[in-house]
């Protein structure tokens, strides 16, 4: 690596990364404060932000909290669980096959660009409220999205890395490790993040609407008993969850795609 | 016609034994016909080529002749819809790495491989110690003059060095027959003189024997033993022209008449396949 040019150090990038993060809350804070200093909003409808985080703390050590936290995550990850996998199955299967592919694809792109919600109340008289019910908006509000990036993860394979593993005798086994899934990884990991945003959206949901546990169903409550530091605590909590997660699969993204350009 | 360098001393190749013969490419009555969606295609027609082992040929045509199906056909990865094609006396039914060893255009590296383990790749595919595959890829980087850049990934790399880890992947399980599909098509004029400098220079050391394909009538001249033209669809071979300019070639040789009337000569067939 004598003639490598030089590469910027991780510590250094990573610094670069997080400024703008760092300016986005601070920024938000100021507007915070400012807005209940100069008098724009009332603290009865925006507490001051040292509330709220003391509640946001609170609220994680409160055990019936938990216990709806609980309730969502087991909600969630059996969703996730079983739509992530199934889609790409399904969606590999699919685009697989050109019968299906014509078949299938115009319906699946038609029915992805409806409002998942709406089918909300059918769930219930399906399933009742209960964790099925749940589980299973969750399964139907992600699981055209793991199709759609199945499909373009397929796509995404080169069939001129397809030759050349033939060239050199790969048997399908070494194709479909060695070119299919590398070439696949950077698609599905970001399947793997809108799939989340779309379950933990559809689940959410359907605890607002009707549920007897979850925070869902909390956020709701707060909402409706005008219960604003508990409210906007729950938020901080919940969006804290996701941003999580979603910067989590990120970076493993990033590290399966350092090849790229 | 000059006789070609003789093959370097191979005893340190015990792995592979090749006999003289390992290198001898065939093609008898090759015709192919396709079917697309209800229209019958005849792309070959009547190829006949007898390529003895340590030989350069290119087969020259427009883009459309079937050159290129004509080269996957050799090497086993298309079926021709008749006629036969053997390689070291061997039918090539399906691919055969031991036998012929294959360079793409430029996409064709793997970009998530650094350029060493692109190389170990075919070796990869057959549980060879890993100690060996790693001697072997280092080596074979080595001649195509990529000592230094192992670690690197195909995105660091230019246009020319990718085609080098091309090339010494085709040659890493040292197979008797080099075959390349327009591998310096997608370089620069530059780049692509001193890519076909290289490749002679690497044949002569290896002694393989080297089928390339290409549409630009100047490669084909500078680099070959033989040069042979086809037509427009469906290909056929119209004219077989043994290339008498002295080895090694120079870039001064371009300018010179030999040159200009072989150029002439290959740019007839083209032309009256146009105005057909």
């Amino acid at each position: 690596m004598s003639a490598a040019p030089p590469i910027p150090s991780h510590a250094g990038r990573r610094a670069r990364g997080l400024l703008p993060w760092a300016l986005v809350l601070a920024v938000l804070c100021v507007a915070w404060q400012g807005a209940l200093v100069t008098g724009l909003m009332a603290p009865e409808l925006l507490p001051p932000l040292g509330e709220v985080v003391t509640t946001a703390v609170e609220l994680l050590t409160r055990p019936s909290v938990m216990a709806h936290a609980g309730t969502t995550l087991a909600e969630v990850a059996v969703a996730f669980v079983i739509a992530v996998p199934l889609g790409l199955l399904l969606g590999i299967a699919i685009a697989e096959s050109r019968y299906w592919s014509a078949v299938l694809k115009p319906v699946i792109f038609l029915v992805f660009s409806i409002p998942k919600t709406i089918f909300l109340p059918m769930f219930i008289l399906a399933f009742g409220i209960n964790f099925a019910q749940k589980v299973g908006f969750g399964v139907f509000s992600t699981i055209f999205i793991v199709l759609i990036s199945a499909f373009s993860a397929l796509d995404s394979v080169k069939a001129e890395h397809l030759r050349v593993a033939r060239i050199y005798g790969a048997t399908p086994r070494q194709v479909a490790w060695r070119v299919y899934l590398p070439s696949m990884a950077p698609v599905l990991l970001e399947a793997v993040r809108l799939a989340m945003m779309f379950n933990l959206t559809g689940i959410l949901l359907a605890e607002m609407y009707a549920a007897r546990s979850g925070l869902g169903q909390l956020v709701s409550n707060w909402g409706e008993n005008f219960m604003l530091r508990e409210l906007l605590a729950g938020i901080l909590i919940i969006s804290t969850a996701a941003i999580l997660f979603n910067e989590a699969v990120r970076w493993l993204e990033t590290r399966c795609e350092h090849w790229r350009a | 016609m000059t006789t070609l360098l003789q093959a370097p001393d191979r005893a340190d190749r015990a792995a592979a034994p090749q006999t003289p013969a390992a290198g001898h490419v065939q093609v008898r009555g090759l015709g192919h016909t396709y079917d697309a969606a209800g229209r019958v295609t005849r792309a070959l027609d009547g190829i006949e080529l007898d390529i003895a082992p340590g030989r350069f040929v290119v087969i020259v045509g427009t883009s459309g002749c079937g050159k290129s199906s004509l080269l996957m056909m050799m090497t086993g990865l298309v079926s021709p819809s008749e006629g036969s094609i053997t390689c070291g006396g061997m039918p090539m039914m399906a691919p055969d790495p031991d036998r012929v060893g294959v360079v793409f255009q430029e996409a064709s590296l793997y970009p998530w491989l650094t350029a060493q383990q692109n190389v170990e790749f075919p070796l990869s595919l057959r549980k060879l110690p890993k100690a060996e595959r790693a001697a072997r890829a280092r080596e074979r980087l080595a001649l195509v003059g990529l000592q230094g850049f192992e670690d690197r990934y195909p995105h660091e790399l230019s246009g020319g060095m990718k085609q080098r880890v091309s090339i010494a992947r085709g040659l890493v399980q040292d197979p008797p027959v080099l075959m390349l599909d327009e591998p310096f098509a997608a370089l620069d004029e530059q780049t692509r003189i001193t890519m076909g400098d290289e490749l002679l220079r690497i044949w002569e050391r290896t002694g393989k024997t080297v089928i390339f394909v290409t549409h630009s009538l100047t490669e084909a001249a500078y680099l070959a033993d033989e040069i042979i033209v086809m037509s427009a669809r469906p290909g056929r071979i119209v004219d077989r022209i043994e290339v008498d300019l002295p080895r090694p070639r120079t870039y001064a040789m371009m300018s010179t008449p030999r040159f200009a009337a072989l150029r002439e000569r290959i740019w007839g067939h083209i032309r009256n396949q146009a105005g057909e």
